[in-house]
């Protein structure tokens, strides 16, 4: 009995190579293994398996395998510990764009310049996405790594009938005018903030890189080696940031919690916040009065364009060719089309719409069902026009350790365990300079 | 102090009953935010109940991922750890507790290390033995780094120190071997120690992320927390508490039923044994 | 076949141990092939796990003592620099990026770690014996206490984020709606580390009385009736019985609940990020914020074999503490 159906098992088992294996040598497509993050509640494997499939339909003897990786850094981590494990790890994956220059000091990416000069206008290609979108894509030498593709920005979110009730018919424009409101509108006890600016947690930098733009000085330069953490601009903004929450007290001090942020403004806790274009839509739905949206106010530099400002955020599309894992030509070829597909105005224009990530495309605005969706919200087009101050997001060599210094650093001064903010800054400024000196 | 089988008295119930639904707080109200509407935190209105009463909660988290697959993989994940396990923890509980030969001790803090040292710092050596043996994105991959189970040993051990020798001797004298000793006389005497490994390992495994989120990349052989991850990580839309609830307790109902079914042994145990 | 089970007369001391499972006095005349496979027996037992072990943990972890002592160059395409103890030294050093957090984290995470022994164990213990005897409503009872045991990490760290929240949680909402100062749970710098605590030892207390309930389970009522003809009781009872044989199991639950205290991190992530100011931040979690950088991969070691030491010291202390002078301790 036992011997026969081993048997059975043992033929079928043949059988099914042998089935495969001349399946695969009628066809051989070539596959590409794309790794993505999702940091969006909706089922984004649904949305990005109607992409593969027009894909694959529009090119066929490609097959793309996707992969859902957790969080931005579960995927970083995810991807490392394949490679160190002598793995192939992806083809194409969605990483930060602040991780570019960890993953070409570790070889493990491809610079896409020479795919964008060899297409048939390589600079209406690049002209075609928003300028600030592209600030964290190069090296130091002027070469294009990664692509756009989901992208936030941070921007201030009011509550419009709350604003009206107090008087306040627009949204603050300057630093005065938005201490002015969040103090109108602030009632004891953490019963309503007036302003939720979310410092607290692990990430206070992306927020603060807007209070010190605002200020005068944003903490990264145009090199990977230039970081301004001791600037008296910067200092000033960490020393506001900090004084929103203990002098003023709009908001709890050290910041709000990042996810609570927007679930206290829908439900009435604040009038206004600072969250990212990313939780657009879900306010939208969810909020029952009238959402405002706006720049984030300008600072002591001034509101003619040089006192707004933000950062970007998000994530770029990255090509995987590793050292020691080298791809064929046919393979990167073909993850460069993957790249270039995701990235086409069609697929951001949908992308946009379908998550609340600002589409990274100006022609991508001109389509559906984004162009209609902007007409219909023009909360929408807010992000899209404030890209016009936006400025780099933090990165620099090294960049874990930069921003865990300067993430650790802020969030002690703007919680008031760091009472002396200049010394703070100036010791972080130390350790990171100690850091990069083999850079410069 | 009292024992098994004594009934307790009217104070000692009271305090129990507090202890327990003192902790049980946050239990009852993640219950309750899953009902809840997502527009509506407690600190709006009722502070118990939202304006309605919803499964829109559970109908997103549901959405989310191929659950049944999850379920499937959580299934087979922790049985086929636990399985393996107690056949280890055994063998080696019962050498560490009772038998005397070189180097006892120094294998037992080998063994042991197993318990201290950081899993972060060896996944990508795990990850690379794993893929030499082929067994990348399958459910092996999963289990076999939990076969060996320093925790079950050093369990097993403290419990089988603990049978009296003479129970082994008279065994022996009536002609048992090995294998029949433990049967008839450290097993069923460790039922209690038993069932409290099973659970802690099964509710460890099931809870296990990390690791199975590592070592597969497809969404058919990975396990429930990787669907709860996805529930976690919205970053850019903010907290979704009821989401979040509901998920976790759709990710924990079989424990719980497992639980209930098997807390009851810690009353017949000590009775079945033969002990009287 | 089942041997006659009779238990043996109280308090006697516990006999030595035996030299091989089977009995000696037939060995000698056993053929050699008999008397290889006697002395092997104990390495046959314990061969499985510790084949695991070794595949996926010491020789793994060996390799990581190693390169330890090196650092990693700039590219990829070099080899590492053996420093010898340069990492451990950095690690030590007040204005280094890392040295800077190193020794603030050491000690959030022995406060920890000491903490969350210190009210788990006896919280554990007092809910066993409470929970130890028939009740109505025993398995809810039980349920309640132990349910924390069964959440995955993240989940019951969501579950007490929302508790913890400052502004839509639901401790300031109940604070607030009975006229109290609400507060800043997770983000007081001074307050972040304790409220981690509590919700490990939430967590943990029902985890641990599961094996203290399993080793009640074998503490023989005779003992008690015994001990009850000589007029003991209570107090009494508990400390010259129960506690007593509970020794094993107390050895096992504050060894285990120790070292799991160092490895528990993932709960960081939805209570405060380890921030502010790295005041909540426990060492597996400054691993974790570390590792991603391939050039802080000598300083990951290092730190991993300083944790391990750590624990090893404090788990063979206890050995000896609690085994010492027992017949059944000679290791």
């Amino acid at each position: 009995m036992r011997t026969s159906r081993l048997f059975v098992l043992i033929a079928s088992l043949a059988l099914l190579t042998v089935l495969s294996l001349s399946a695969a040598a009628q066809s051989e497509p070539i596959v590409i293994d794309f790794y993505y993050p999702s940091a969006i509640g909706d089922n984004v494997a649904t949305i990005m398996d109607r992409y593969v499939a027009q894909f694959e339909e529009a090119n066929p003897g490609i097959d793309i395998n996707p992969v859902y990786a957790g969080s931005y850094t579960q995927t970083r981590d995810t991807i490392q510990t394949e490679l160190n494990g002598g793995g192939a790890g992806p083809d194409v994956a969605v990483m930060l764009s602040t991780d570019l220059l960890s993953f070409i000091e570790e070889g493990h990416i491809l610079p896409v310049q020479s795919y964008i000069d060899a297409g048939d206008d390589p600079a209406a290609w690049v002209g075609d996405f928003f300028p600030a979108l592209l600030l964290n894509s190069y090296d130091a030498d002027g070469a294009l790594w990664s692509v756009p593709f989901q992208r936030s920005t941070p921007i201030l979110y009011y509550n419009a009938d709350m604003l009206a009730e107090a008087g306040y018919a627009e949204a603050p424009k300057n630093r005065d005018e938005l201490l002015e409101i969040a103090q109108a509108l602030t009632l004891p006890n953490g019963e309503r903030w007036g302003l939720l600016v979310p410092f607290a947690g692990g990430f206070p930098i992306w927020m603060f890189q807007s209070f010190a733009i605002a200020s005068g000085r944003n903490i990264v330069g145009d090199t990977f080696t230039d970081v301004y953490l001791s600037d008296p601009a910067v200092v000033s903004a960490a020393e506001f940031s900090r004084a929103l929450g203990t002098e003023y007290g709009v908001g709890p001090v050290g910041g709000s919690v990042w996810g609570d942020t927007p679930t206290a403004f829908i439900a009435g806790q604040a009038a206004m916040i600072y969250h990212t274009t990313g939780s657009l839509t879900r306010i939208l739905n969810e909020a029952p009065f009238q959402v405002g949206v706006g720049y984030l106010p300008s600072g002591p530099a001034g509101a003619d364009g040089t006192g707004y400002g933000a950062p970007t955020g998000g994530g770029n599309l990255y090509i995987f060719n590793p050292v020691g894992q080298e791809r064929s030509q046919e393979e990167l070829d073909a993850a460069w089309q993957w790249v270039t597909f995701l990235s086409s105005p069609e697929v951001q224009a949908d992308w946009g719409a379908a998550t609340g990530y600002v589409a990274a495309r100006v022609s991508a605005w001109d389509l559906d069902p984004l162009k209609s969706l902007a007409a219909e919200k023009p909360q929408y087009g807010v992000a899209r026009d404030q890209l016009a101050f936006a400025s780099r997001e933090f990165t620099s060599y090294r960049a874990i350790d930069t921003q865990n210094i300067i993430n650790t650093t802020l969030s002690a001064i703007i919680s008031g365990a760091e009472p002396d903010a200049a010394a703070a800054l100036a010791s972080a400024q130390e350790q990171i300079d100690a850091l990069l000196a083999e850079y410069k | 102090m009292r024992n098994t089988g004594d009934t307790a008295g009217r104070g000692t119930w009271l305090l129990t009953g507090a202890a327990a639904i003192i902790w049980m707080l946050p239990l009852i109200f993640a219950v309750l935010v899953s009902f809840r509407p997502q527009a509506e935190p407690v600190s709006i209105g009722n502070i118990f109940f939202g304006s309605r009463i919803t499964l829109d909660n559970y109908a997103a988290a549901w959405n989310i991922a191929p659950w049944g697959w999850h379920y499937v993989n959580s299934i087979l994940f922790v049985v086929g750890v636990l399985a393996v396990q107690i056949v280890t923890v055994t063998m080696a509980g019962y050498a560490f507790a009772r038998l005397r030969f070189a180097g006892r001790g120094l294998l037992l803090v080998l063994i042991l290390l197993q318990l201290m040292i950081p899993t972060a710092a060896l996944l990508a050596q795990n990850f690379a033995t794993i893929r030499t043996l082929g067994l990348y994105d399958t459910r092996w991959a999963l289990m076999m780094p939990y076969w060996g189970s320093a925790f079950g040993v050093l369990l097993m051990r403290q419990t089988f120190r603990g049978v009296p020798l003479e129970f082994e001797e008279a065994a022996r004298i009536d002609g048992a071997n090995w294998w029949q000793i433990m049967r008839s006389v450290y097993i069923p005497l460790a039922l209690p120690a038993y069932i409290a490994f099973a659970l802690v390992s099964i509710s460890s495994h099931w809870n296990e992320f990390l690791w199975p989120f590592i070592v597969t990349r497809t969404e058919e052989v990975r396990p429930l927390t990787v669907g709860l991850n996805k529930l976690y990580s919205t970053t850019e839309l903010g907290a979704l508490y009821g989401q979040l609830m509901a998920g976790t307790l759709m990710v924990i109902a079989p424990l719980v039923v497992l639980f209930m079914l098997f807390q009851r042994r810690f009353l017949e145990s000590f009775a079945s044994s033969g002990l009287k | 076949m089942k041997p006659a089970l009779r238990h043996p007369p109280l308090f006697k001391k516990e006999p030595p141990m035996q030299d091989t499972a089977l009995t000696a006095s037939k060995a000698v005349s056993l053929p050699w092939s008999r008397r290889l496979l006697r002395m092997a027996f104990p390495y046959l037992l314990i061969a499985p796990t510790l084949i695991l072990v070794f595949i996926f943990t010491l020789y793994p972890a060996a390799n990581a003592v190693i390169d330890s002592l090196y650092s990693i160059p700039r590219s990829a395409r070099e080899a590492p620099v053996f420093v010898g103890l340069g990492n451990y030294a950095d690690l030590f050093t007040p204005d280094h990026f890392i040295g800077a957090t190193f020794t603030l984290v050491i000690g959030n995470t022995l406060f920890f770690a000491v903490t969350s022994v210190l009210f788990s164990v006896p919280l554990s213990l007092g809910f066993a014996l409470l929970l130890n005897q028939r009740m109505p409503l025993l398995g809810v009872w039980r349920f309640g206490i132990f349910y924390p045991a069964l959440l995955p990490l993240i989940g019951a760290a969501s579950i007490w984020a929302f508790l913890f929240s400052d502004t839509v949680g639901l401790i300031n909402t109940v604070l607030r709606s009975l006229g109290g100062t609400t507060v800043n749970w997770l983000g007081d710098p001074n307050l972040v580390l304790i409220s981690v605590t509590i919700v490990n030892i939430w967590k943990q207390a029902g985890y641990y009385m599961i094996f203290y309930l399993a080793g009640l389970q074998n503490i023989p009522r005779e003992l008690y009736e015994a001990a009850a003809l000589d007029g003991a009781h209570g107090w009494g009872m508990f400390s010259s019985i129960t506690l007593p044989l509970l020794r094993r199991t107390s050895l096992f639950v504050l060894v285990v609940n120790f070292i799991f205290a160092f490895q528990t991190v993932e709960q960081l992530q939805a209570l405060g990020q380890g921030n502010p100011g790295d005041r909540g931040t426990l060492l597996l979690y400054l691993i974790f914020k570390t590792i991603p950088e391939r050039r802080n991969w000598g300083y990951v070691n290092a730190m991993t074999v300083i944790l391990v030491l750590l624990l090893l010291t404090f788990t063979i202390a206890n050995f000896f503490l609690f085994e010492r002078g027992r017949e059944d301790a000679d290791a």
